[in-house]
């Protein structure tokens, strides 16, 4: 596919290297008006200046993208999927508009030699040269505006700097004068710069190509270098005529323009529905995300307004504002304000909910703040006072990524880092919109001095497992916190474990075993342990309904060591509706306590078919002789989970086998849901019921689960594919009749009927019987009794084909 | 007159419930045992190949699992008249026997002590008296150390004090009806304890052979297929170290303890308590030593232990007039009656349907059938092994024999049985070893399965764990016409039939008083003696059907 990207800043680079993740044989163009490549325009600043030249704010395009520049297009011929420049054609399959926005200007400031916009590499030259010994008047107070009167204030060839304003505030006019005084301040201090408060041009002289002298409502400057900062359009001119535009170029949700092989993205585009032009580089690159899913056809991802932080650290003073897009004019302000720190915490509320924040030199935790924003909550006052100080992570850095100072200081010490370069492995702070990428070099600058050489260095894999690690130890405390009924600890649990004279080695072989066949990081034992200390916390109830028994018998009895009993029969046994012991009145009311009191909180366990004929009465259960899809019905309604144990509550198993006298179905079907886990098997191995239920406890969510439900960790590898006998398949021997050379010999089974091949388990590995042994070992093979259907289609020792004509 | 409930009684054959009628006095005067799940693994039996049913028979059970795989493929095997390696024949019996050493332990402490274990009682036990009580009946106790029982006592407490009394949580600790002394009660709490180790050992001995248990899969029609475990020495070494293993625990744990109960309820005892109608059946079975059996056959009735008649299998018929089948030609037929509309079972005619379970007869009576009634067969006909732990066993605790037809009794003949079994199982290796050491090696017999008869019959007769267990098939162009199966719950706990006789279950609640029908301990105890392998649910309701309470049956 050829997609052709207009546009030579953020928002084009990000979405044509974000295309060539997706897909790498995407054919992109990127045609720019600009001289030079592509550069992060947050940074223009240190061009004024000269503290850095084109190359340090350079933005990297994938080397894959064809970058055209100096070319500016001036015409869509949406027929033939083509666009002009003066000089080239460019066809295109997708043409993605990131023009950005241009800067407004009072007058027409082409060809004037000392006037200037701030958007573009070349106006920063302009800048620097023009400036040098002429009266700088600077109209507007932008965010980018109030940094670049920071960077001229320190350039010595600068002298006098006017900001002239046209209403009473710095920054925004919701801004309370408490915090324009702070501001205000920094700025004054050097005497270099006067601010003229309602205040604008009224007239001006321009003579040879050159503003002799500027005439303000309450000024006369001569000599002037006029810097225009008053605010933007949409870069849309060139569209006009060839699509649909309001202010910018109208689109949906998807970003998709009137013509469905077009997308704007970023300032350039008015989304209609929401009547929305970005204006923060986040809201861009979430832009381009809905329009890059949608354009590969691969989902449906409406844009969506989210609430904006910008932060501006200029000088003496720093600016958060964290904004809501339901802030609205009507506000009640909770100030909170020091002298003494200069320090001012501005809360806007619209009907009690906090809808922004603006805060000078402020301590509050931003990242806690935009929670409290998204959360929609009504706020305590009293509780924003308490919150004015400082949390432990110290001020956030990088808003997009959410990281904070400590967080980076943490980072550097561990892993060593040097550089800004070397950060990205481990973090995309600073990578995002750029605006911080300053502040975070100057962090790892710093705290260089705290790194201890003689520490061994964590690889960003070490630290990306421990915060996994940490996230499912914080859900094992929440279920502590949430189940605190039983107050067992974890040396209880070592006290009841060595009653049952279970060794600690066992206990650490079986948690290592848990560990390893869920797939997980040795590192991860710890918090395995900690689950299973916890898994009791989770009432569960266990169903028997058209079964043998099977899978209980297995459960109990077959385990490596003893500890999956322990687990259910000595610790859980409270909620197990089976394996309890007497307890008159309290047995039967603790299901109906569990099903009443612990809604969406208990798991279910079902083992055995749901019979369905004769109203389902070939199964009664209970003194009211309710039937098995009475009772299952009952149970599942508010369980948090429900499990299906064996084959029969798969899909009826032995049960439902040809004829199916009593119209048995599984569990899933039973119910009319497609969210039970299913663990097959006949019996199922315990060690996976197990690990389903410490997989759910310690992630909170199903495990990875194929087609039939099945979690992956455990059906996913073929039978055949790890079988010990696999060897003498490969060499073609086989066993050829019960008990011969080959049986003797341990020769695959493959001509006896096993099926292997058709089944999905982890049989091989894990074994039955702690390890003891698995029916390819016993000499028999596998009777795929895993899968669906199987007692009809495998349970028997012949070769498939040869079964299928037998019957 | 009121009734009580007990109600699902589930696991083993399904879903099982038992209603009794009591009088003012709470003694039963009338029972009904009913079964309450029907899955029809018979009639899914039916056109498939013959060599396919011990697969899906075995899905009968999964407690007594392999007996119901082996049966069926016995039966096939019997119906094309196979002759099996005598290895085959050998490992299948090591497997048996290695399930019922699990399932009556299992069974005894996990499932039944609690009925005669007061939990709470044993935390106020002296170790030391312990120790010395532990003495009284056997020369060298298990585990019998002061430190030891000072230990479990300590972990006792842990459990409490971290509010989990776990298996013992909720139980009817205090009750009249608990009779051992605090000391005794922490004997018999340490082997549970104890045994729970025990259970996930043994259960390595079955798939040893099996492949996996429950459901082992190394049974196929001719012979087993794990030749190549039986040829691997450290295979049968571990198996017999298993083996081993678990008669130290038998011997100095489950029998002791079970002469301790046999002492401690002596009264019960000689007053009859769980007393059954003394029918008792007994195929037999396992090869010993040339003609000898493990277990003699023969039936005893009305408790005549000088009268033993021979087998006769021709003698055993199925009725299903009071069950939910149609007695007319085809006797699979669902005949569904449905309960009342309380949800109790209708009992009100004496040919109102009450059960999925058919009602087995032996010469038209009911039978018990069980480790009880193997000790009383072989006993009685002579067999001269199991006599001496017999008689061992009734002298060291003063009984006579017609006293193990109890409730306590049928838990003593179940510990005789295992420890008998064990001596057994060393004969059973040293015999298998002695065939590979002069290279016999054969685990199948060779058969062709297109040469064998198209349309022929088979039945297999078999001691399991619980009981008597029959499979009978009936083969029509190579495909099942017919499977037909008799489980040994289905002996005890036949529903009446026209002739109004009690089975087992029914017939030994009667006469039991219950001192206080909230708690009907007496009633789970006789249940539980059956070894019911199910778990289940006592209701007691008034005779308008009004719940009084409810009590929960800790079995598997």
């Amino acid at each position: 596919m050829r997609i052709v990207i207009v546009g030579g800043g953020i928002a084009a680079v990000y979405l044509a290297n974000n295309l060539k993740k997706q897909n790498s044989s995407l054919e992109i163009t990127v045609v720019s008006d600009e001289k030079y490549p592509p550069y992060d325009r947050i940074h223009l600043c240190r061009l004024v200046d000269g503290t850095e030249d084109l190359s340090g704010i350079s933005l990297t395009l994938n080397p894959t993208v064809k970058l055209e520049l100096n070319q500016k297009i001036n015409k869509i011929d949406r027929q033939n999927n083509r666009v002009f420049s003066d000089k080239a054609m460019f066809s295109y399959d997708k043409l993605i508009i990131a023009t950005g926005s241009l800067p407004i200007t009072l007058f027409n400031i082409e060809n004037i030699k000392n006037a200037a916009v701030f958007r573009s590499a070349e106006d920063c030259q302009h800048i620097r040269l023009g400036v040098d010994s002429r009266e700088v008047v600077v109209v507007g107070s932008g965010p980018i505006g109030l940094e670049l009167l920071e960077i001229l204030n320190e350039m010595p060839n600068v002298h006098n700097i006017t900001l002239l304003l046209r209403g009473k505030h710095l920054y925004n006019t919701n801004l309370s004068m408490d915090s324009i005084k702070i501001i205000e301040e920094c700025y004054l201090k050097s005497g270099k710069i006067k601010i003229s408060y309602e205040d604008e041009i009224e007239d001006f002289v321009v003579q040879e190509n050159e503003i002799r002298s500027l005439k303000t409502k309450k000024l006369d400057i001569k000599n002037p270098f006029l810097i225009f900062g008053t605010g933007i359009r949409p870069n849309s001119e060139n569209f006009r005529e060839s699509l649909a535009c309001g202010k910018g170029i109208l689109t949906n949700l998807f970003m998709q323009s009137e013509d469905e092989n077009i997308y704007a993205v970023g300032e350039c585009a008015e989304i209609q529905e929401l009547n929305f032009i970005a204006g923060h580089v986040k809201e861009c690159t979430l832009q381009a995300d809905c329009a890059i899913v949608h354009l590969l056809g691969l989902e449906v991802k409406e844009f969506k307004l989210e609430t904006t932080i910008d932060m501006l650290k200029v000088g003496e003073f720093d600016l958060v504002d964290v904004c809501s897009p339901k802030f609205s004019c009507g506000y009640e302000k909770v100030l909170i304000s020091s002298k003494d720190d200069k320090r001012v915490d501005e809360y806007f509320l619209n009907e009690n909910k906090l809808t922004r924040f603006i805060g000078i030199n402020s301590n509050v935790d931003v990242g806690y703040i935009e929670t409290l924003i998204n959360s929609g909550d009504e706020v305590d006052i009293n509780y924003l006072y308490q919150n004015r100080l400082i949390g432990e992570r110290g001020r956030l850095v990088c808003s997009c990524e959410h990281v904070y100072h400590q967080d980076l200081v943490t980072l550097v010490t561990q892993s060593g880092i040097t550089s800004f370069l070397e950060l990205a492995e481990f973090s995309q702070a600073g990578r995002v919109c750029g605006r911080c990428k300053i502040m975070v070099s100057d962090i790892i600058k710093e705290s260089q001095h705290l790194i201890d050489p003689n520490m061994p260095r964590k690889s960003a894999e070490d630290i990306k497992r421990e915060k996994e690690i940490a996230e499912v130890q914080k859900r094992i405390d929440k279920f502590n916190a949430l189940h605190p009924r039983n107050n067992l600890t974890t040396e209880n649990l070592n006290s009841a474990m060595e009653s049952l004279d279970i060794a600690k080695h066992e206990i650490n072989s079986w948690i290592s075993m848990v560990t390893a066949n869920m797939q997980l990081h040795p590192s991860f034992e710890q918090v395995v342990e900690n689950a299973v200390c916890n898994l009791n916390k989770v009432p569960i109830i266990w169903l028997e309904l058209s079964d043998c028994s099977g899978n209980s018998e297995a459960f109990i009895k077959s385990t490596n060591p003893a500890i999956e009993d322990l687990i259910f029969d000595y610790i859980s046994l409270d909620y197990h509706e089976l394996l309890m012991s007497a307890s008159g009145d309290q047995s039967e009311t603790i299901l109906e306590d569990i099903i009443k009191n612990q809604k969406g909180a208990y798991i279910l366990i079902v083992e055995g078919a749901v019979p369905l004929a004769m109203d389902g009465k070939y199964l009664r259960i209970g003194p009211k002789g309710e039937t098995g899809l009475e009772l299952l019905k009952k149970c599942a309604k508010d369980a948090a989970l429900v499990i299906a144990v064996g084959s029969c509550a798969l899909d009826g198993g032995v049960v439902a086998a040809y004829p199916n006298p009593t119209g048995a179905v599984g569990v899933a079907e039973a119910l009319g849901r497609n969210d039970i886990i299913n663990i097959p098997g006949c019996p199922t191995n315990p060690t996976n019921i197990v690990g389903t239920l410490l997989s759910y406890i310690m992630f909170e969510e199903l495990p990875p689960l194929d087609k039939f439900n099945r979690p992956l960790w455990a059906y996913e590898g073929r039978v055949h594919d790890n079988c010990e006998r696999r060897g003498h398949y490969e060499l073609g021997e086989f066993v050829q009749e019960w008990g011969d050379v080959g049986a003797k010999k341990g020769y695959c089974l493959f001509e006896m009927g096993c099926k292997g091949p058709y089944t999905n388990v982890n049989c091989p590995t894990m074994k039955f019987n702690s390890g003891t042994s698995w029916p390819v070992q016993a000499g028999h093979g596998c009777m795929g009794c895993v899968e669906v259907g199987f007692f009809d289609k495998y349970a028997n020792e012949r070769k498939v084909e040869d079964a299928q004509s037998c019957n | 007159m009121r009734k009580v409930v007990i109600d699902p009684i589930t696991r083993i054959e399904g879903h099982l419930r038992a209603e009794v009628e009591v009088d003012e006095n709470g003694v039963v005067q009338e029972a009904y045992v009913s079964g309450q799940l029907f899955r029809g693994i018979e009639i899914i039996l039916k056109n498939r190949d013959p060599r396919d049913a011990g697969l899906l028979a075995g899905r009968i059970c999964g407690v007594c699992t392999n007996s119901h795989f082996r049966a069926a493929v016995s039966c096939v095997e019997d119906a094309y008249s196979l002759k099996l390696p005598k290895n085959a024949e050998i490992l299948r019996d090591l497997m048996a026997m290695a399930l019922f050493i699990q399932d009556h332990v299992v069974h005894f402490y996990h499932l039944h002590s609690l009925d005669f274990v007061d939990v709470t009682s044993a935390l106020n036990a002296d170790p030391e008296l312990t120790s010395i009580e532990a003495h009284k009946y056997s020369k060298n106790p298990f585990g019998n150390s002061n430190t030891h029982y000072e230990t479990v006592l300590i972990k006792l407490q842990n459990f409490v004090k971290a509010g989990k009394l776990g298996p013992f949580s909720n139980g009817y600790w205090g009750h009249v009806d608990y009779k051992l002394t605090p000391e005794q009660n922490l004997i018999l709490l340490s082997h549970y304890l104890q045994a729970l180790k025990f259970q996930t050992n043994i259960s390595k001995a079955v798939a040893i052979f099996g492949g996996k248990t429950p459901h082992p899969q190394s049974i196929v029609v001719g012979g087993v297929t794990s030749v190549a475990d039986m040829l691997n020495p450290q295979r049968l070494n571990d198996y017999l170290f298993i083996i081993k293993e678990a008669k130290e625990f038998i011997d100095r744990a489950y029998l002791p303890d079970m002469k301790l109960i046999a002492t401690a309820y002596r009264e019960e005892i000689k007053a009859g308590a769980g007393r059954a109608n003394g029918n008792f059946l007994c195929v037999g079975g396992y090869e010993f030593e040339g003609k000898q059996r493990l277990f003699c056959n023969g039936v005893i009735y009305g408790h005549d232990f000088t009268k033993i008649e021979e087998f006769d299998e021709n003698k055993v018929t199925e009725e299903v007039d009071r069950a939910w089948y149609s007695g007319d030609a085809d006797e699979n037929e669902i005949c569904y009656t449905d309960l009342n509309e309380d949800g109790t079972l209708k009992t009100e005619k004496n040919d109102d349907k009450y059960s999925w379970i058919k009602a087995p007869r032996y010469d038209g009576k009911t039978m018990e059938s069980g480790p009880l009634a193997r000790v009383f067969v072989s006993y009685s006909k002579g067999n001269q092994l199991i006599k001496s732990f017999v008689d061992e066993f009734l002298t060291e605790t003063d009984l006579e024999l017609i006293d193990l037809s109890t409730t306590v009794g049928r838990n003593c003949a179940r510990a005789i049985e295992t420890s008998y079994i064990c001596e057994y199982i060393f004969k059973l290796v040293s015999r298998l070893i002695q065939n590979i050491k002069y290279y016999d090696t054969d685990t199948w017999c060779k058969y062709d399965f297109n040469a064998l008869p198209k349309d022929t019959k088979g039945r297999a007769f078999l001691e399991v764990p619980r009981g008597v267990l029959s499979h009978f098939v009936k083969i029509k162009d190579a495909k099942i016409e017919n499977f037909s199966v008799i489980a040994p719950t289905t002996w005890n706990a036949t529903p009446k039939n026209f002739d109004g006789l009690r089975g087992a279950y029914e017939e030994a609640l009667i006469g039991i008083k219950i001192e206080d029908t909230s708690k009907p301990l007496e009633v789970l105890r006789v249940l539980h003696s059956f070894d019911p392998c199910l778990a289940c649910a006592v209701h007691i309701i008034d005779t308008k059907g009004k719940e009084l309470s409810r009590y929960k049956l800790k079995t598997l």
